[in-house]
């Protein structure tokens, strides 16, 4: 078993849209976290690129590339599914990251569900000390604030 | 923290949630919009969405949070929907989910149709649909009531 974050929300666009939002411009909308720093440095820009295998990626300000993951399913317009390592993760820690994109009549609901991150070790920065439950809500409230962020990208 | 908060959310005690929010979602249309499950796969916090409003969807997470279901069926509060819409249907609804329905849809001195039902592990909804305008005067001389606040 593993312990999973659940968040959806819904978005007025298509799937393919929607998809193309998340794959495509991910560099404009995403939100930094100071909880869920991928890197220890500056937030930079993040990209996915297309396809089973593409890398997911962030590029610092100084031009260095972080690989956060990579993509593991590729199926637009409905599903994506990305590996997800935080430079603070230890070695053996693997994340997952699904996002589906359902037509529910003329919108979209976008829901993504991360998985696994309850492995982080009690003395990991990537806890930052909190106990699972809250660790697992705050981590929700991230991802929340990342469908919002696509909410108000496709509907400007 | 959700995008948005209604000032009055109810939460729910179900000894399996994760059942409840399956059944919720098939007989009143509720949409999960957030699910936390631990390492055990046990849920830790849950909300869904209706509409305007939300609920919350817990476990009998302490000695004070019961289900009915560990009550002896007892409920100490329901929760009421207002919809727009064909109440009839929506408790066919609700009774093709496996819900109890306790009373039929039927019209009310107050002039919405009404039904109630009890959901697997025992909580009560109220579901309605205002058909009909009545006035307070109207509605006073059909029971004998004094009712106030009636706009």
């Amino acid at each position: 078993m593993t312990s999973k974050v659940y968040v959806a929300l819904r978005v007025k666009a298509s799937p393919q849209r929607a998809f193309e939002v998340f794959t495509q411009e991910i560099g404009a909308w995403w939100r930094p976290s100071a909880l869920f720093q991928t890197t220890p440095r500056a937030p930079g820009v993040m990209a996915i690129e297309p396809g089973e295998g593409g890398r997911f990626t962030e590029t610092l300000a100084n031009g260095k590339v972080f690989e956060i993951g990579r993509v593991l399913i590729w199926e637009p317009p409905g599903r994506l599914v990305l590996s997800w390592r935080q430079a603070n993760f230890p070695p053996d820690m693997h994340t997952e990251v699904e996002v589906k994109f359902e037509a529910v009549g003329d919108e979209t609901r976008v829901s993504v569900e991360h998985r696994g991150f309850h492995q982080a070790p009690a003395e990991s920065a990537a806890r930052h000390g909190f106990p699972n439950a809250l660790l697992l809500t705050k981590l929700a409230e991230y991802w929340q604030a990342q469908l919002r962020a696509i909410r108000d990208t496709v509907t400007p | 923290m959700s995008d948005w908060r209604a000032p009055l959310i109810s939460a729910v005690c179900y000894r399996d949630p994760k059942a409840a929010l399956r059944y919720l979602e098939a007989a009143f249309g509720f949409e999960l919009t957030m699910l936390i499950e631990d390492e055990q796969g046990e849920l830790v916090h849950s909300e869904m969405r209706f509409g305007n409003a939300a609920i919350m969807i817990g476990n009998e997470w302490s000695e004070d949070h019961k289900s009915p279901s560990s009550l002896g069926g007892k409920n100490t509060q329901t929760v009421h929907i207002q919809i727009d819409s064909d109440v009839d249907a929506h408790c066919a609804r609700a009774r093709a989910a496996g819900f109890e329905i306790m009373m039929e849809p039927a019209t009310q001195f107050y002039g919405d149709r009404t039904y109630r039902a009890r959901d697997p592990e025992g909580h009560i909804w109220t579901v309605a649909q205002s058909v009909q305008a009545v006035t307070r005067e109207e509605a006073e001389a059909a029971t004998g009531l004094k009712i106030t606040g009636w706009v």
